[in-house]
C-alpha cells in the first residue's frame, strides 16, 4: 500500500543544512497499524508531513498505491489528502466554533458529498468513534480531551482514506485514555482496512504496533 | 455546513471584537456615503447654479448706459439674429423709459435729495415735480418681453404683492407698480394712471427688494414700444445660455454678429467666484471620500490580517484535511463581507442621520468668496452684486438651502463602497493565507 523509498528531506536552519530525513525506505502493507518511534528531533514529525503530502521531500519517493506523490502537483495533491489521507493531530485541531459533528462532515464537504449523506455518514463514525449522540452538537470546548480525539478520528475517516496519520495522538491524554485510543486506531486499522502509521515516543504505543520504525537522526535504525 | 455559512459564523466568533469592528467601520463607511452625497448634492447644486445663473450675457447698444451716453438703439433685426444663435436657452428684451410730469399723472415716490438735484444739474432734464412743485426724480418704466429673467429689471426680486403678472408677450397698456410708487399714487389693482396720454391698468403690485424697484413700473415690451414711440426697439437685451460652459462662446457669437454695435457683458467671472465656495466643499469631500473607503478599507484589512494571524493553525489544518487555497480564501471573504455589510448597514443609517448636519458644517465653515467689487451692468440702477445681499438672484442661494437626498442610487454606492472595501482588505489576507503551509502546523505541534 505505502512504499518510501531512499526518502529525504533537507532544509537550511540558521544557515546550516539540516537533514531531517535521511534516506529513508520502508513498505507498509494494508490495513496495518504501524508506529514511528523516535525521540523528539529524530525527524517523525518531518518524515509524517511528506507522508501526507504536507511538504515536499528534497529526494526520493512516496508511493501510495503504486502512484508516486512526489511527483504530483498542487492540484492532485489536494485530492489526494482529500481522498487518500486521514490526519490526526496531537492537540487534536478541531474547528473551535464549529460542533463535532459538524467537524466530521467539513471532509466530506471539500469532496463534494451531498448535504444528507454528509450528516448520515458523520453520525454513524461519530459513534464508530465512541462518541453519543448527545455530544454530536457540542463545541469541541465542551467535550473531554478523549472525546476531542474520538471526532478528530472521525473527522480523519471521514473521506474513508487508505492512509491515516496520527502525530502522537495520545500525547495530551492521560494514560487511560491513551489506551483507549491506540485500541480505536488498531480496530479501525483491522475493520476498515486503513492503514495507519501514528508517530510517538511512547514505547507503550509501539507495543501495540504490527510494525514498528525506529527514526534516529533522520534515518531509520 | 456550507463555506458561506462557515464564513458567516465565523464573523460571530468574538461578538465584542465584532461589534467593534462593525462600529468602527460603520462610521468609516458612513463618513464615505456622507462626503458621497456631499459631493452629489454639491454638484446638483453647481450644475443648478450654472444653468441658471451666471450664464447671463447683457448687450446693450454701445455707448448707451441707462439713459447716459449716445448712440443707436437696438433693432428686432438684429435681435432676430442674436436668438438664433446656438446654446441660447433664453432671451429677454428691455426697453427703458423715463416718465416726466408731461408723460404722466403718477407721482414719483422716490424724493431728489442732494444726488438727484446734482444729476439734475448736471444735464438730467425737467422730469418730475412734487406736491410742493419741487424735482423729483423722473419715474423709471420699464418694459419686457419675459418677466422672467429679473436680473435686467433693476429688481432685486419680484414678488407679486397685489393682483398678477401681465403677458409679457401682449401689447396690452397694463403694468405692474411697486409697492411704494403704488402708494404714493394710491392706486391698487385694476385701478388706472396715465402714461404717454393713454390709460394704463394696474395689473399688480410688486416687491422690488430696494427702494428704486419699489419706485418703477414694468410694462409689456410691446406696448411701452408703442406708448414711447421707439416701435422695434430694444434698449438692452439679456441672454441666458444654457450653460456657464457656453457663455463664452456666446458671447463671441453675438460680438461677431453685432460688431462694434453693442457691448457685450458676461457675468462669468463673478459667477465663477460664486460658484467657488461650492467647489470648496466638492473639493474636500472628494478628499474625504478617498479618505473615508482608504481608512474602512486599512481597517477591514487589519482586522482580517489580525484575523488570518491568529487562526493560521486553523488555516494549516484546513488545508491538511482537503481544502484548497481558494476554498478558505473564500470563507474568510465571506466572514470580511459579513463584517462589512453589517458596517455598511449601520454606516448607512448614520449617514442619513448626518449627512445634513455635515453638508451644512461644510457649508458654513466654507468662506464666502468677497464679492464687494461692483459689477454693474449697463442698464439704469444697476445694483451691487455682493454674495448673501440677496441681489444676485440664484448667487446669494448657493450656499443656503443645500439639502442632501438619500437615494437609491447612493445606496447602491454605499454597497459598492463596503463590497470594494471588503475586496480589497481580503486581499493580501488571502494572499498570507495561501501561504501558510501546513507542515508547520505539524511541526509546531
Amino acid at each position: 500500500m505505502l512504499k518510501v523509498e531512499n526518502l529525504s528531506k533537507e532544509f537550511q536552519s540558521a544557515g546550516q543544512k539540516v537533514v531531517a530525513v535521511n534516506q529513508v525506505s520502508f513498505e507498509v502493507p494494508t490495513g496495518v497499524f504501524s508506529v514511528i518511534i523516535g525521540k523528539s528531533g529524530s525527524g517523525k514529525s518531518t518524515l509524517l508531513a511528506l507522508l501526507g503530502a504536507l511538504d515536499k521531500p528534497t529526494s526520493g519517493s512516496i508511493k501510495v498505491d503504486n502512484e508516486d506523490i512526489v511527483k504530483m502537483g498542487d492540484k492532485k495533491l489536494i485530492q489526494y489528502r482529500r481522498k487518500k489521507i486521514g490526519f490526526v493531530f496531537q492537540n487534536y485541531n478541531l474547528i473551535p466554533n464549529l460542533s463535532a459533528v459538524d467537524n466530521v462532515i467539513l471532509p466530506m464537504e471539500f469532496t463534494g458529498v451531498s448535504r444528507s449523506r454528509r450528516r448520515e455518514k458523520a453520525a454513524k463514525l461519530l459513534a464508530q468513534v465512541g462518541i453519543t449522540e448527545d455530544k454530536f452538537n457540542r463545541k469541541p470546548s465542551r467535550l473531554s480531551g478523549g472525546e476531542q480525539q474520538r471526532v478528530a478520528i472521525a473527522r480523519a475517516l471521514a473521506n474513508q482514506p487508505r492512509l491515516v496519520l496520527a502525530d502522537e495522538p495520545t500525547g495530551n491524554l492521560d494514560s487511560a485514555t491513551g489506551e483507549v485510543i491506540i485500541k480505536l486506531l488498531k480496530h479501525l486499522a483491522y475493520t476498515k482496512d486503513t492503514t495507519i502509521i501514528a508517530v510517538t515516543h511512547d514505547d507503550g504505543i509501539a507495543r501495540e504496533a504490527k510494525q514498528i520504525f525506529h527514526l534516529q537522526d533522520g534515518s531509520l535504525v | 455546513m456550507s463555506l458561506i455559512n462557515r464564513g458567516f459564523r465565523n464573523a460571530f466568533r468574538n461578538v465584542i471584537r465584532t461589534a467593534s469592528i462593525t462600529f468602527i467601520l460603520a462610521l468609516s463607511i458612513a463618513m464615505s456615503l456622507i462626503m458621497l452625497m456631499s459631493l452629489k448634492t454639491v454638484q446638483a447644486k453647481i450644475d443648478e447654479v450654472k444653468s441658471s445663473i451666471g450664464n447671463t450675457i447683457v448687450v446693450s447698444p454701445a455707448g448707451i448706459r441707462g439713459f447716459e451716453g449716445g448712440g443707436e438703439l437696438l433693432t428686432e433685426i438684429e435681435v432676430s439674429k442674436i436668438s438664433a444663435l446656438l446654446n441660447i436657452s433664453k432671451l429677454s428684451k428691455i426697453l427703458n423709459a423715463r416718465l416726466t410730469t408731461d408723460d404722466t399723472n403718477l407721482k414719483s415716490a422716490i424724493e431728489a435729495g442732494s444726488f438727484g438735484r446734482r444729476t439734475r444739474i448736471n444735464g438730467g432734464g425737467q422730469t418730475q415735480v412734487n406736491a410742493d412743485g419741487d424735482f423729483t426724480p423722473p419715474i423709471m418704466l420699464t418694459g419686457t418681453s419675459d418677466l422672467s429673467i429679473t436680473s435686467n429689471l433693476n429688481v432685486s426680486q419680484l414678488e407679486i404683492t397685489q393682483g398678477e403678472k401681465f403677458d409679457a408677450g401682449s401689447d396690452q397698456n397694463v403694468a405692474l407698480l411697486g409697492k411704494t410708487i403704488a402708494e404714493k399714487n394710491s392706486l391698487v389693482v385694476d385701478s388706472t394712471f396715465k402714461a404717454f396720454g393713454e390709460d394704463i391698468k394696474v395689473a399688480g403690485i410688486f416687491e422690488g427688494g430696494n427702494t428704486f424697484a419699489n419706485g418703477s413700473v414694468l410694462m409689456p415690451l410691446k406696448a411701452l414700444q408703442r406708448l414711447s414711440d421707439q416701435v422695434d426697439q430694444v434698449s438692452s437685451l439679456t441672454v441666458q445660455t444654457n450653460s456657464i460652459d457656453t457663455l463664452a462662446s456666446v458671447q463671441t457669437a453675438i460680438k461677431a454678429q453685432l460688431g462694434d454695435k453693442a457691448d457685450v457683458i458676461s457675468q462669468q467671472e463673478n459667477a465663477e467666484e460664486a460658484l467657488q465656495p461650492l467647489q470648496n466643499i466638492k473639493t474636500i469631500s472628494l478628499y474625504s471620500l478617498f479618505g473615508a473607503l482608504v481608512a474602512g478599507s486599512i481597517i477591514i484589512f487589519l482586522t482580517m490580517l489580525m484575523i488570518v494571524r491568529e487562526r493560521r493553525r486553523e488555516i494549516g489544518v484546513l488545508k491538511a484535511i482537503g481544502a484548497s487555497n481558494l476554498k478558505i480564501v473564500n470563507q474568510f471573504v465571506v466572514e470580511s463581507m459579513v463584517l462589512t455589510l453589517m458596517s455598511s448597514v449601520v454606516g448607512m443609517i448614520l449617514g442619513g442621520i448626518f449627512n445634513n448636519p455635515v453638508l451644512n458644517v461644510l457649508a458654513k465653515n466654507i468662506k464666502e468668496p468677497d464679492l464687494g467689487s461692483s459689477f454693474a451692468g449697463p442698464g439704469l440702477g444697476r445694483a451691487i452684486v455682493r454674495i448673501g445681499s440677496g441681489l444676485v438672484p440664484g448667487v446669494q442661494d448657493t450656499l443656503r438651502n443645500i439639502q442632501a437626498a438619500v437615494g437609491f442610487d447612493l445606496i447602491l454606492y454605499g454597497l459598492l463602497a463596503a463590497i470594494l472595501i471588503a475586496v480589497v482588505g481580503s486581499a493580501l489576507p488571502a494572499f498570507l493565507i495561501s501561504k501558510v503551509r501546513p507542515a508547520e502546523v505539524m511541526r509546531s505541534e
